[in-house]
């Protein structure tokens, strides 16, 4: 048979696959969301589990909006993400991405959650994240702890989620003064990771100047990173071609890229630089066109 | 670690004696037998083994069985109708938009989830419905034709009803 041997648990509720993975700390445990990355891993033996816990029954799946932000269930997949109105109306960039992961059998079943705890480089649902501000709720029988989205991840395939504990929700700050996109380039349109990714994301005032931005980027380091020396150039500045063109290098010297099967470091320094140039301008038309 | 589950396919019911590990692929062609559903990449990424959850497009070597239960599952054994063809069927024989046809059943549920979704779809939407496919023959463009002739017929069928 193709997969290795394994137990198969299924709490009910949260509380009980809290409880259940408490117990199994210290056990090869890997929890199952939407598993478009796990089995390929273990049918490629990058890894090996004693037990699979499937959040598939802790209601873990629901979008909801409040005053101030938007939170999403770590398991919703990225095809209800796309179809879900209010994402469609306050968060654009979020849409670009979800609607760009895989292909559409991939969306049925990839979650969010999921994404973002394989903590690959060229994750997608992570420039977009980290601009708007996003937070991640992690759960443990022990307790629950809110952390931003820039500090999460700490290298490839690696998080701060320790044993027991797993990603419950992402709440995003709902901001009806600040803008944000997101854009990829990959080999292809569909079925490829990026080869660049990025986010951009800003609030303009009413003299015209900059007066918040965020700049995200993935498949150039270790993990999504920001571009915080871009943002700094791009702070409290009028906006010009010559300026966005000067954040966009400097974003570029902020990367670590590498060389792989899919692009050159080379290839994508100057990939960033045309992303972040492009992701800023989406984001400054964006911002001009709702009038904010 | 085996378990007993009963999975619906093409709307019959198959009460099946599995395990945790096994894929979806593997039980509907090697225990239920239905070999219409292929194997290509087994990693997710070239839309061989496609077959429709609950209407949804899923590649079943990137599910487990045992999730399967309680779903309805639709394979390509069970889109035509009786003796009937599926109109999408019908457009891409009369199209010639296969030709090996290994990718073809995972071609075909990926229309038919894009046509039961947009029954008037854009050429992009089509091109992006079948995305998820990869074709190595074709090219694509008498496959968009055949999708664009059988929403036509649905749709005929949809006003005639």
């Amino acid at each position: 048979m193709l997969l290795e041997s394994f137990d198969y648990l299924k709490p009910q509720s949260l509380t009980e696959a809290l409880e259940v993975l408490d117990q199994l700390k210290d056990e090869q445990v890997r929890v199952l969301a939407g598993g478009t990355d796990l089995i390929p891993r273990l049918r490629s033996q990058a890894e090996h589990v004693r037990y699979v816990v499937d959040l598939a029954a802790c209601g873990l799946d629901q979008v909801t909006f409040h005053d101030d932000h938007a939170s999403i269930g770590a398991l919703t997949t990225f095809a209800t993400l796309c179809r879900t109105r209010g994402i469609q109306e306050h968060f654009p960039a979020i849409i670009e991405a979800s609607a760009q992961i895989g292909a559409v059998q991939c969306r049925t079943l990839a979650t969010i959650g999921g994404n973002l705890c394989s903590a690959v480089p060229s994750l997608d649902s992570a420039p977009a994240l980290l601009v708007l501000d996003a937070q991640f709720c992690l759960q443990a029988k022990h307790g629950e702890r809110l952390v931003r989205a820039e500090e999460f991840f700490l290298a490839p395939r690696r998080t701060i989620l320790e044993p027991g504990e797993i990603m419950t929700h992402i709440l995003v700050p709902m901001r009806e003064d600040f803008s944000a996109s997101f854009l990829r380039i990959g080999r292809r349109k569909a079925l490829t990771l990026a080869i660049v990714n990025a986010a951009a994301g800003v609030t303009i005032g009413d003299d015209g100047s900059i007066t918040e931005v965020r700049v995200a980027l993935g498949a150039v380091a270790p993990t999504p990173i920001r571009a915080h020396k871009a943002e700094h150039i791009l702070h409290g500045r009028k906006i010009t071609q010559e300026l966005i063109a000067e954040a966009a290098d400097v974003a570029v010297t902020e990367t670590a890229p590498i060389s792989d099967l899919r692009a050159s470091a080379d290839y994508r320094r100057k990939i960033t630089a045309v992303l972040v140039r492009r992701a800023l301008g989406n984001a400054i038309a964006q911002s001009i066109r709702v009038g904010r | 670690m085996k378990k007993n589950v009963t999975l619906q396919v093409n709307g019959r019911m198959y009460p099946l004696e599995i395990d945790v590990k096994d894929l979806l692929l593997q039980t509907i062609r090697e225990q239920i037998g239905l070999t219409g559903t292929k194997e290509g990449c087994g990693t997710g990424e070239c839309g061989a083994c496609t077959v429709l959850i609950d209407g949804e497009p899923v590649n079943a070597c990137l599910y487990f069985t045992v999730r399967a239960e309680g779903k309805d599952i639709l394979t390509i054994e069970g889109m035509r109708n009786g003796a009937m063809l599926h109109p999408l069927q019908e457009a891409f024989a009369t199209t010639a938009a296969l030709q090996c046809g290994f990718c073809g059943p995972g071609v075909l549920l990926s229309a038919k989830a894009l046509l039961d979704r947009h029954p008037n779809p854009t050429e992009q939407q089509i091109r992006e419905g079948i995305a998820g496919n990869i074709c190595r023959c074709t090219g694509y463009t008498k496959m968009v034709e055949a999708i664009q002739t059988a929403a036509v017929m649905l749709r005929e069928d949809e006003v005639r009803s």
